[in-house]
């Protein structure tokens, strides 16, 4: 029977287990350009520039931002759209398939797409503000600004995924808990706080998991729509990595910044868990 | 109450759909209409950037053959592995099973982004580059944890006396598997399959990393190869006439497979 | 052909032997077929070198057929191309239009092919003298450069007589001209985080008589007195008004659109901005002069050396017919031609001279002498990693977030743990 697990844990083993090991062993190691791309034993050299490296800093502090600005944002989006889906109505089937193409598309194109809308001066925004007698926005020049165009780019396409794992959660509370509650006379936001919202909660953490942990690896939406500019003031993590190794050519300190980042999800997820833990439990106390 | 319900739903459809239609829009303006949207211009509606588009070198349509190619092969290929895997975490003991779905589930949250490194050095040393049958091995690999999951939760589902029944009429495993489970948990299969293709038709750094010959790349790369080409005027026509031709096939993909869509990832959700 | 053939009806061997000799001339072409040779340029080079692309596939017909790859306009763009297809180990490529700081990281990967045998030392001799720098490593020539570019020092001919020389004389003019009413800013130049600042920090810093980086002895010059003075100069500058607060946001379009209307005495830019300035719109058209970056008396005014050049690559299967289209491209003839069409710096000493060409654009001769004084940035393949560190303590020192001494000796200290950590020291 273990057999059969063989093909599947091989592939994982070797694309998941091997990286990693690798990453650890290269980031101790000094692999770029000068050494003619040939691995030498550096030391550590590449974990002390790590630490001193504000490009790297400046970046794990954007990716942050970037991911839970955009992931909250996202996730109550997402519930106000399940809301909507779970309700029965006419059409509702077309709309759901509607409101998915955003998730089905390919990063990169709707990326482009992001980047003539908010063009300046053509794109329909600046045009708007034009038209307004506004000065133009910059949407994509202002170091201050341009993050929060990426966050939307990234929210428009993957809240429809939040909104689908939210809703299958809505679909498994029985209609006869918010009947038993209305007819003692309360309110649907008495409804929503009282039983939708617990019995959700399992749902939304698994949105939040899976959905923050996606983010902070965001690279494709980034490359293609800012390229991490300007003043990589909108480069990720991940858009790092890739240049150092793409770009500067020093794979020792790609493997060191991949690492890195991923000592820090590492971190962000345990925090997260021992925080979830903290608050979790006195409500639940209170529920009792 | 249904009238604010229809104001939401408008506001939906317009955020789903706005930033497509507008550059459905673009792509038919022609170059002028683009610069100057308000001003009244003679020749507004224009096919050029299709053609342009159409008749590029390489033609745009050979990116979505690649892109097709690549997410039929990893499909398959993941199928073929983790319908097994999957099947044998049900009837394994839990000690073993428990781990193992955790490992999964973990793995299948990882952001793979970070292991395109440790990828390229794969695909350099083994002379894996430029090849898109190459391409569906990591593609597979990392559709391993996703498929395993929901496929996993289907054969949970299926009765155990129907495996007996079919073991007592004598039947080996790979005849179980073959005639009487796989095709129980079909439809379990197909959301699954379609997730994978999704996702390998849109994987980007990997295949960013591994193809660089032009008449080779998938469609995620191929657009973003265009966008980094920019030249001075403005070539947002074209730009919007290739998104508008690469989101045609998913638009039909997901608008006919909603429901399989729907199903594979709310239990994926629910059991996962 | 056929009514020669006619013509020689009588003498029926006499054709025959004409037929086999065309059909056998023919199978000898066809034996040695057609080389093609393709070359990556970002666009508007790519856009500029059209004609003469023509005119070589004319002159070389039936034995090499150029094409040139229209790549894009950003300049690292071009660079992640061409990387992408080196790293996997086939490239499409047999050469590559390259920036003068992709050579030493090219030639550390060990993707370009030397040039020696096809231009030699009298080839070196004809180049303009501060070309020359940057295109060989080792005594081994990499890259053959097509167009120039410096940076300049731009001065109003209306406002004074004669341009600053030092530091010192700039500031000191700027004042007086400020006070006087007669320009808003004294001094334009490109303070915004990115490479445009690091050419202006190497001017200065040599200017100043310090150094940046010496690749050969991995020596960091940046906490050294020397270019701390340098840049302590361009925050004082900003802090008491000479150059504006944006000019830490300005990159070239800003600082020419900036001296263009009028509103500085003084503005570091390349040679293009010359053409710019000349232009109807322009509000200071005919009342403007070039000259080198300023200096301190007994220190070398500098220049910062940009240039494109052709490089070909390893994988290149026909080196000869790339070498050759590569001459023809960067031959004195072709210079001219995309001086004319489209005022590209020339590299070859002889056009700097050339009275057709001053006619059209008097600064000529400066350009040639600003040539003199030229640059090149720190010649290590790590070149982009400590720029970018560099840039970023320079822009925290210019907005005053640190004090130039702090900025200068972090990004000091940020640059030497780059090379530990690359294998650039030792």
């Amino acid at each position: 029977m273990i057999l059969l697990l063989g093909p599947a844990g091989l592939l994982l083993l070797v694309v998941f287990a091997a990286p990693l090991l690798h990453y650890a062993w290269l980031s101790n190691h000094a692999d770029s350009v000068v050494t003619g791309l040939e691995p030498v034993l550096n030391h550590g050299a590449n974990w002390i520039r790590l630490l001193q490296d504000q490009r790297f800093w400046q970046d794990a502090t954007q990716t942050l931002r970037f991911a839970l600005v955009s992931v909250g944002v996202e996730l109550l989006l997402a519930l106000a759209i399940a809301l909507l889906l779970d309700q029965r109505w006419r059409g509702r089937g077309a709309v759901r398939a509607i409101a998915l193409i955003p998730w089905a598309l390919p990063t990169t194109v709707m990326a482009l797409g992001w980047r003539w809308i908010f063009n300046t001066p053509y794109g329909p925004l600046d045009q708007l503000a034009h038209a307004l007698g506004w000065p133009s926005l910059n949407l994509l020049a202002n170091p201050a600004i341009t993050w929060i165009a990426t966050v939307v780019g990234d929210v428009w396409k993957t809240t429809p995924f939040a909104a689908l794992i939210l809703l299958a959660g809505l679909q498994t509370i029985p209609g006869d808990l918010y009947e038993a509650l209305r007819l003692e006379g309360g309110s649907s936001w008495v409804c929503f706080r009282r039983i939708t919202l617990p019995l959700l909660r399992p749902y939304l953490a698994l949105a939040l998991l899976f959905r923050l942990a996606q983010a902070f690896g965001v690279f494709d939406l980034i490359q293609v729509m800012t390229g991490g500019g300007p003043a990589s003031s909108t480069e990720s993590l991940a858009l790092y990595a890739y240049l150092n190794a793409m770009r500067f050519l020093d794979f020792g300190y790609s493997a060191t910044v991949v690492s890195g980042s991923f000592l820090l999800l590492l971190g962000l997820c345990l925090g997260g868990w021992l925080l979830s833990l903290g608050l979790s439990r006195p409500q639940r106390q209170q529920e009792v | 109450m249904p009238h604010q319900r229809r104001l939401w739903i408008v506001l939906l459809l317009a955020w789903s759909l706005g930033p497509l239609l507008w550059q459905l829009y673009t792509s038919f303006c022609s170059d002028q209409a683009l610069v100057a949207p308000l001003a009244a211009t003679p020749e507004r509606w224009t096919l050029a950037h299709y053609r342009a588009v159409l008749n590029s070198q390489p033609p745009f349509w050979r990116y979505l053959l690649n892109s097709l190619f690549v997410g039929t092969s990893s499909t398959l290929l993941t199928l073929v592995i983790a319908l097994p895997a999957a099947y044998a975490l049900t009837r394994l003991k839990p000690w073993i099973a428990r781990p193992a779905r955790l490992l999964l589930l973990a793995a299948a949250l990882f952001p793979y982004v970070l292991l395109f490194l440790a990828l390229l050095e794969v695909a350099r040393s083994l002379h894996l580059g430029n090849n898109l049958l190459a391409l569906s091995i990591p593609y597979a690999a990392l559709s391993q944890p996703l498929a395993i999951l929901l496929l996993t939760a289907a054969f949970r589902d299926l009765p155990l006396d129907l495996e007996d029944a079919a073991r007592l009429e004598g039947m080996g495993l790979w005849q179980r598997l073959r005639w009487v489970l796989i095709p129980l948990i079909a439809p379990a299969t197909t959301s699954t399959a379609i997730l994978v293709f999704l996702f390998s038709w849109n994987e980007y750094p990997i295949a960013l990393t591994w193809i660089s010959d032009a008449s080779l790349l998938t469609l995620p790369v191929a657009m973003a190869r265009i966008a980094g080409s920019s030249i001075y005027s403005v070539p947002y026509g074209a730009y919007a006439a290739a998104t508008v031709l690469g989101s045609i096939p998913l638009v039909l993909l997901v608008l006919v497979f909603q429901k399989s869509i729907v199903s594979g990832l709310t239990s994926g959700a629910v059991k996962g | 052909m056929t009514s020669a053939l006619r013509r020689l009806q009588p003498w029926m061997v006499a054709a025959l032997t004409m037929a086999l000799l065309v059909a056998g001339s023919m199978v000898w072409v066809q034996a040695r077929p057609t080389e093609s040779v393709n070359i990556l340029m970002p666009a508007p080079f790519a856009d500029a070198t059209q004609p003469l692309v023509k005119r070589f596939n004319q002159e070389h017909r039936g034995r090499i057929r150029l094409t040139v790859t229209r790549g894009p306009l950003e300049t690292e763009a071009i660079s992640d191309l061409a990387i992408s297809s080196l790293l996997l180990g086939d490239t499409p490529f047999d050469a590559l239009l390259m920036d003068i700081t992709w050579v030493p990281k090219y030639v550390a990967a060990d993707w370009l092919q030397p040039l020696d045998p096809w231009f030699g030392p009298e080839a070196m001799a004809a180049l303009a003298e501060g070309v020359r720098a940057g295109n060989s490593i080792n005594d081994v020539l990499y890259r053959w450069p097509l167009v120039a570019s410096m940076g300049l020092l731009y001065w109003r001919t209306d406002l004074i007589d004669q341009p600053p020389r030092t530091p010192q004389e700039l500031v000191t003019i700027s004042r007086q001209l400020q006070a006087d009413g007669r320009v808003p800013w004294g001094y334009v130049w490109e303070g915004r985080q990115y490479e445009g600042l690091s050419c202006v920090v190497l001017e200065l810093v040599h200017g100043f008589g310090g150094f940046w980086f010496q690749p050969d002895q991995a020596a960091v010059g940046l906490n050294q007195p020397q270019a701390i003075a340098a840049v302590a100069w361009l925050r004082q500058l900003i802090s008491e008004g000479i150059s504006p607060e944006a000019v830490t946001n300005y990159a070239e379009p800003e600082a020419l659109q900036s001296f263009k209307a009028g509103d500085a005495a003084f503005m570091r830019n390349w040679p293009y901005a010359w053409a710019e300035l000349q232009q109807p719109g322009s509000a200071v058209r005919g009342r403007v002069g070039i000259t080198t970056m300023v200096a301190n008396s007994g220190d070398p005014s500098t220049a910062t050396l940009g240039s494109w050049g052709l490089s070909m690559l390893r994988g290149s299967a026909h080196p000869e017919a790339t070498a050759t289209a590569m001459r023809f491209l960067s031959s004195t003839e072709s210079q001219k031609a995309l001086f004319l069409s489209h005022g590209y710096t020339p590299t070859a000493a002889s056009l700097y001279r050339d009275p057709e060409l001053i006619a059209l654009n008097p600064i000529l001769p400066q350009l040639e002498e600003a040539l003199e004084h030229a640059l090149p940035r720190p010649e290590t393949p790590l070149y982009a990693q400590i720029s970018d560190v560099l840039q970023r303590d320079l822009s925290a020192s210019l907005t005053g977030q640190q004090s130039a001494a702090q900025g200068m000796e972090r990004a000091s200290a940020n640059t030497e743990a780059i090379l530990r950590s690359a294998g650039g020291t030792p």
